[in-house]
């Protein structure tokens, strides 16, 4: 129960900090400018390509907008902590670290949500993409196996910030790199064999995949399989995440350092 | 005045480029874009098609870092405190931030080398140089106009400290209008004059055409230009905006 209320009373300081003193007219451009032009960009250059359409573009850079803002939560918890000069406060409470670092990123999930819907209906829209009703619950299943994969993802990023300074330009280059190795802009198929293997044990490659075939008319039922597969991938970096949280809190609590590279 | 640009300018080229783990993302990132746009053009079966993609990847990451390093060194500054320091300081506001926007763009410039090494290591882009002299003179031109774009930029970030997210939120927007990887002919009419009016456009065509054997030096004057412009309205703006945050009191508080 005490959890539960550090996740959510902690989600709900954390959303009032992060996003109470911000006016309107920059958090909407800011929120949701970013995603619409970024999946224009790849519709477009798609287009130019002559590669897939403009639905494989719009359905990976959408999901891309839910991983980001799951990783980036989970990962930037720890860094935000440490600069404002409270993580040791923070690691020095009872609390459960996985309900205060998962509070910290609720906020950032829920707006990823909000904002991957968003800018997926003005982009669709924009582009002439129609996907169907019937679509809808499907999307919406692969992408909550997907931001529950990247926010597991997010935790071994934020369990690294217990060590590292800088850990926000890793979570950086990890969501660069996920442009082109979870499939959402290239296809899989045109990338070399072992990029492919590895992109099989990344979050959010099988949800992408899940959600393009959805919205190409397969039902729930027959994605199963890349469901599990994406929930899977979830579950092993959440365990991974939280050997990583308790391992470097330890290692920082033994060494007297929270800060090794 | 020259010396405190001068100065400016290398320091901050020299802080930007002490951090190991910050130059992997000024390098990881232009080369992912040139890695997305090499798999996906690779169809068109033109190499010269890659090697405007490589260019156009770090002139990508050149605006991105001048957006970062324009309100960053601002932010920056408010946390720690000197913000009203340097506003007081007898230096005019536009030496001192100018250099930082500057610097930001130049740092950009790694991100030629990577991408064309990448480009050439991965993708067999032929990285020939028609006209080396009117390309290091256009990449200059190039820097100097991001830069003195990312000035206007900046002159709003003296002002309200939330503008950080609205010069991140118009990265997309800038690398779509000037046509830096997707080319302006595939895109609505009316984005072909915006496209005009923005640095990036004449330096990624300056680069791409001396790195092509072409006529690189209207599109550098264009720079030049261009630089002057956003020069004096960005000074203009900076002298104006920092008169309000003083009357109103508000430099450390917005």
């Amino acid at each position: 129960m005490n959890t539960l209320r550090v996740i959510f009373v902690g989600g709900l300081t954390s959303y009032r900090a992060l996003f109470n003193w911000i006016s309107p007219w920059i958090f909407v451009p800011h929120t949701l400018g970013y995603p619409i032009f970024e999946i224009l960009f790849f519709a477009y250059l798609g287009r130019f390509a002559g590669v897939e359409s403009d639905r494989f573009f719009l359905i990976g850079n959408a999901f891309l907008g839910i991983a980001v803002t799951g990783m980036f939560g989970m990962g930037h918890a720890t860094a935000g902590e440490r600069r404002s000069q409270t993580l040791a406060a923070v690691l020095a409470s009872p609390a459960n670290r996985f309900a205060v670092f998962l509070g910290r990123a609720l906020p950032s999930i829920v707006t990823g949500f909000f904002v991957a819907a968003t800018s997926f209906s003005v982009c669709a829209a924009i582009l002439g993409v129609h996907v169907p009703a019937s679509a809808v619950p499907g999307l919406a299943l692969a992408t909550v196996a997907a931001a529950f994969g990247c926010t597991a993802l997010g935790l071994c990023i934020g369990a690294l910030g217990l060590r590292g300074r800088n850990v926000s330009v890793f979570a950086d280059v990890i969501a660069a790199c996920m442009l082109v190795v979870s499939g959402a802009n290239v296809p899989l198929y045109r990338l070399p064999g072992w990029i492919q293997t590895i992109s099989s044990g990344i979050p959010l490659t099988h949800g992408i995949e899940a959600a393009r075939a959805t919205a190409g008319g397969a039902s729930i039922g027959a994605n199963a399989g890349l469901l599990a597969k994406e929930a899977t991938v979830g579950v092993v970096y959440l365990v991974v995440g939280l050997i990583m949280l308790k391992v470097f809190e330890y290692e920082g609590r033994r060494t007297a350092s929270l800060e090794t590279f | 005045m020259i010396r405190a640009v001068l100065t400016g300018i290398r320091l901050h080229m020299k802080q930007a480029s002490r951090n190991p783990f910050d130059l992997s993302g000024v390098i990881v990132w232009p080369i992912l874009y040139a890695t997305i746009a090499c798999y996906l053009l690779d169809a068109k079966h033109d190499p010269r098609l890659l090697l405007s993609a490589s260019l156009g990847a770090a002139v990508m990451l050149m605006w991105s870092l001048v957006v970062i390093a324009s309100s960053g060194a601002l932010e920056q500054q408010r946390w720690q405190g000197t913000l009203e320091l340097v506003v007081a300081a007898p230096t005019p506001l536009t030496a001192v931030i100018g250099p930082i926007c500057v610097a930001g763009a130049l740092v950009g410039t790694y991100a030629i080398g990577a991408t064309l090494a990448w480009g050439a290591l991965l993708f067999d882009v032929p990285v020939k140089i028609e006209q080396p002299f009117a390309f290091a003179v256009g990449l200059l031109a190039c820097a100097l106009s991001v830069g003195m774009l990312g000035l206007i930029l900046a002159a709003t970030f003296v002002l309200y400290r939330a503008s950080f997210h609205l010069g991140i939120a118009t990265q997309y927007p800038v690398w779509i209008v000037t046509g830096l990887i997707v080319p302006l002919s595939i895109l609505p009419s009316f984005v072909r004059p915006i496209s005009w009016l923005l640095a990036p456009t004449w330096g990624f065509r300056a680069i791409q055409e001396a790195a092509l054997g072409r006529t690189p030096w209207p599109d550098i004057g264009m720079c030049l230009v261009l630089s002057l412009v956003y020069l004096a309205i960005g000074g203009s703006c900076l002298v104006g905006f920092e008169y309000v945050a003083r009357a109103r009191g508000s430099l450390r508080l917005t």
